[in-house]
């Protein structure tokens, strides 16, 4: 049946503030080291935010991938190609196996940092006509993979912080219903002025290093990122002689239906998708051997989230860290670059750590503080919830 | 004080797009979020931001706002002891 | 892909440049000759309050007038899936903070324009008014979001997930924007820019009390196919029962009507309808033959002002929708008319 199809992982890449590429993301989760800092690359005047920029400019990606000086490219165009281009070797993916398979991209930002540099160009004139073109999420989502080939199917989701999330989901769909032998899924997202501003309106970006599920929390710090994993059936990964580095087990969409911009009290969303996403895989909650949370350090999601993970897990906590005080949060991006983290966890026996906390809150969870090396874990359950309640959480499973 | 709380009112109700409310429907010791006019956490939002425009008055804090946007009165006394425009 | 049950529409609701939530165009159209249309809008408070509506944009009050309507006309309160596409989302909101975040320094902005300007609003937006905690996702795949939409909610029906979906297009459009449209080619000459909304709530149960309009029989999308992938994708589509027409996008747009013509070989003697010289042309337009081919299934005939022959077309067979955009990206969707019990 349909449902039972297995999705393998065969490889993944990753890019953001803790690294370029998985080894560099690797060391940094191992020596427990933040990327988050002052701005650098991104011109505004809201200095005061600390944010997790990918350190690298536009510039010194385009070098990298060796795209010609005034190509057009917009800065989430550009990580997602170096995210891409990690997965597509790791999985030993080449042009003629795109040709069957899907490029599955979240994203919400788009083009919009060069929008917003070129916003009175693109009114008063004709020279910056090109990044018209890129505005929109679309585009982006094209113009990340053209690069490598072309797809049967591309598609772009927006549903805010769970969009890779959901176009994980998407790919695990696909490959389950056999539209699909060969999926590309994830999102990619930069900081722009736009949002960063958008969500200082919103008063919810902390002037300090954000504290997740700490009682001191005052809000988040902005990141960005990319990163996909490829998922394949079992055909293919037989056919191809390839070996799965873990399996997308399950994963479960709910909506919140309280709030544009806010969670529910109780957790509503955040219960009802975990929940899913166990019921999807055949698991029990005493199955996850942890939870990346989504724990943006807001006051709100932090609360939301823990009634949530209390209300499934109840006494039998197991343990739960945000690593957004590390990548900062990289928005659209963060499902798959957490689901990314997730499996480097699997993979190398750890447990990421919820780096800054110190001051247990009066009615959340208590987050993981110890690497735990050598630990071996089997099921990780990773959550990302988006503005207007989209709530995404995916299961990553060992494989034997 | 009285054309103050007026232009106020007036201000609340452009930057809310509360179209079918006029100043007279709003009394000034109602409260203004919960029950009474039944505002929630995005207009306190705007109203912190009619606060810095019309007014010049900066808060850091949102949850100040819960204090200060108790009622319209309340309101134009802070606004009265704060602006500096 | 076999479906255990078929996946019927009840309802498609429709606000665009023709009169809205009715079907009026079909037989007393608007003729529309300026390059830029903004939609006619229904009167939104018997659907939405006013304390809901302020702070609510034209395409969220579109999106949720559009909803509440299929809804309402399809018998369903909370549909298990709400999938939107929106090429560009929220677009005056966008404008609006963009343009006070450029000339105000980066200081004082409205919360609610960046609230409204992320592209998922609208789901969640339905979501949120009927207390719907199912599945909920957005695509913004330009010319093809409503398409992406309607194959998720194809496969969430396939999988035995859902029984019923609400999918919708949405994009609105300001002077600006559509300036911008025509400057990056997505709109040419002779095209008129436009707006749209369409909600369509499909279900695999039969409703008490309700006739549904037609059958979803399949939904394909394609990027870059070449002209074999294409063929095939179409014939494999129709198994070999030809549809009473093919509902196109032709629009005077060369590199996408090329395609269209095309067609005549794959399919000869089937007549090709048009549908964008009464809708104009966005990114939403899509959703707009959707709701036109299905609302045709539903009455049992094509109307003369889609045909390119001006003469009417009986529809007892069904009516295959080709979406070509960029002329790279093509969608192939079925609707069949309903016959006999599920």
């Amino acid at each position: 049946m349909a449902q039972n199809r297995s999705v393998s992982i065969t490889g993944f890449g990753i890019v953001s503030a803790i690294g370029v590429g998985k080894q560099e993301t690797l060391d940094s989760l191992l020596s427990n080291r933040t990327g988050i800092g002052r701005l650098k690359y991104l011109k505004t005047v809201h200095t005061e935010f600390p944010v997790g920029e990918v350190k690298l400019s536009d510039e010194e990606m385009e070098r990298i991938l060796g795209i010609a000086p005034g190509t057009p490219a917009t800065r989430t165009a550009l990580m997602g190609m170096l995210a891409l281009h990690e997965a597509l070797s790791d999985a030993c993916l080449g042009r003629g196996d795109l040709l069957q398979a899907a490029f599955l991209n979240g994203t919400t930002v788009g083009g919009m940092d060069k929008s917003e540099q070129y916003y009175t160009d693109f009114i008063e004139n004709d020279t910056r006509n090109e990044y018209i073109k890129s505005h929109d999420c679309g585009s982006c989502s094209e113009m990340t993979a053209d690069r490598f080939g072309r797809f049967r199917y591309i598609t772009t989701i927006s549903t805010a912080c769970s969009s890779a999330a959901n176009a994980i989901a998407l790919g695990g769909d696909m490959i389950r219903a056999g539209r699909a032998d060969i999926v590309v899924a994830g999102g990619s997202e930069c900081i722009t002025k736009f949002h960063l501003n958008g969500f200082n309106s919103l008063m919810i970006l902390d002037r300090e290093l954000c504290r997740p599920f700490d009682v001191t929390r005052a809000g988040l710090n902005l990141g960005e990122g990319a990163a996909y994993l490829v998922l394949e059936s079992d055909e293919s990964v037989r056919k191809r002689g390839v070996k799965p580095i873990a399996l997308l087990s399950g994963y479960g969409n709910a909506c919140d239906a309280y709030h544009q911009t806010a969670s529910s009290p109780d957790g509503e969303g955040a219960y009802l998708a975990m929940s899913r996403a166990l019921a999807d895989a055949g698991l029990a909650p005493a199955d996850i051997d942890y939870v990346n949370a989504h724990g943006t350090g807001t006051p709100n999601n932090d609360v939301s989230e823990s009634q949530a993970m209390i209300r499934l897990f109840g006494e039998n906590m197991p343990p739960v860290s945000s690593v957004k005080s590390m990548t900062g949060h990289t928005t659209s991006a963060s499902g798959s670059v957490e689901a990314a983290i997730c499996i480097l966890a699997l993979r190398n026996g750890f447990v990421p750590v919820n780096y800054g906390w110190t001051n247990p809150m009066d009615d959340g969870i208590v987050p993981n503080m110890e690497l735990k090396p050598s630990c071996r874990l089997r099921n990780i359950l990773c959550n990302a919830f988006g503005f207007g309640g989209n709530d995404s959480s995916l299961i990553l499973t060992a494989t034997d | 004080m009285e054309e103050m709380i007026l232009k106020l009112k007036q201000e609340i109700i452009e930057v809310l797009n509360l179209e079918d409310i006029t100043p007279e429907d709003i009394d000034n010791d109602a409260p203004l979020f919960g029950e009474g006019l039944g505002l929630d956490s995005i207009d306190a939002l705007e109203l912190i931001v009619l606060m810095e425009k019309n007014y010049g008055i900066k808060l850091q804090d949102p949850a100040k706002g819960k204090e200060i946007f108790k009622s319209i009165n309340v309101m134009a006394e802070y606004i009265q002891k704060n602006r500096t425009r | 892909m076999l479906q255990e049950s078929r996946v019927n529409v009840l309802s498609v609701k429709q606000i665009s440049i023709q009169k809205p939530l009715t079907e009026e165009w079909m037989t007393n159209p608007e003729i529309h000759t300026e390059n830029f249309v903004r939609a006619i809008d229904p009167d939104f408070r018997q659907f939405i309050s006013a304390g809901d509506a302020r702070r609510l944009g034209k395409l969220l009050k579109r999106a949720l007038a559009t909803s509440l309507s299929a809804l309402h006309e399809g018998g369903i309160t909370n549909p298990d899936a709400i999938i939107t596409g929106t090429g560009f989302g929220s677009v005056e909101s966008t404008e609006l903070f963009l343009e006070a975040m450029i000339r105000d320094g980066e200081q004082m902005l409205k919360p609610t324009w960046f609230m409204q300007s992320t592209h998922n609003t609208a789901s969640s937006l339905i979501a949120i008014h009927t207390q719907s905690y199912g599945y909920n996702s957005t695509y913004t795949q330009k010319g093809l979001s409503f398409e992406c939409a309607l194959y998720d909610a194809w496969l969430q029906f396939g999988l035995g997930r859902i029984s019923s979906a609400l999918v919708g297009g949405h994009d609105e459009m300001t002077p600006e924007f559509a300036g911008f449209m025509r400057k990056a080619g997505h709109l040419l000459e002779g095209e008129i820019c436009s707006e749209a909304a369409v909600s369509a709530l499909l279900s695999t149960r039969e409703q008490e009390g309700t006739k549904a309009l037609c059958t979803v029989a399949g939904v394909e999308v394609l990027d870059s196919p070449d002209a074999e992938t294409l063929d095939h994708a179409v014939r494999s589509m129709i198994a070999g029962n030809i549809p009473d027409a093919v509902l196109t996008g032709m629009s005077g747009n060369a590199t996408n009507d090329g395609y269209y013509h095309f067609l005549k070989k794959t399919l000869p003697e089937v007549p090709l309808l048009r549908y964008k010289h009464l809708f104009g042309v966005n990114f939403s337009s899509s959703a707009i033959a959707f709701y036109a081919a299905a609302n045709c299934l539903g009455k049992g005939f094509i109307p003369p002002v889609l045909t390119l022959t001006g003469e009417s077309v009986s529809c007892s067979k069904g009516i295959l929708l080709i979406n070509a955009v960029e002329g790279r990206h093509y969608s192939v969707i079925l609707l069949k008319p309903l016959c006999g019990k599920l």
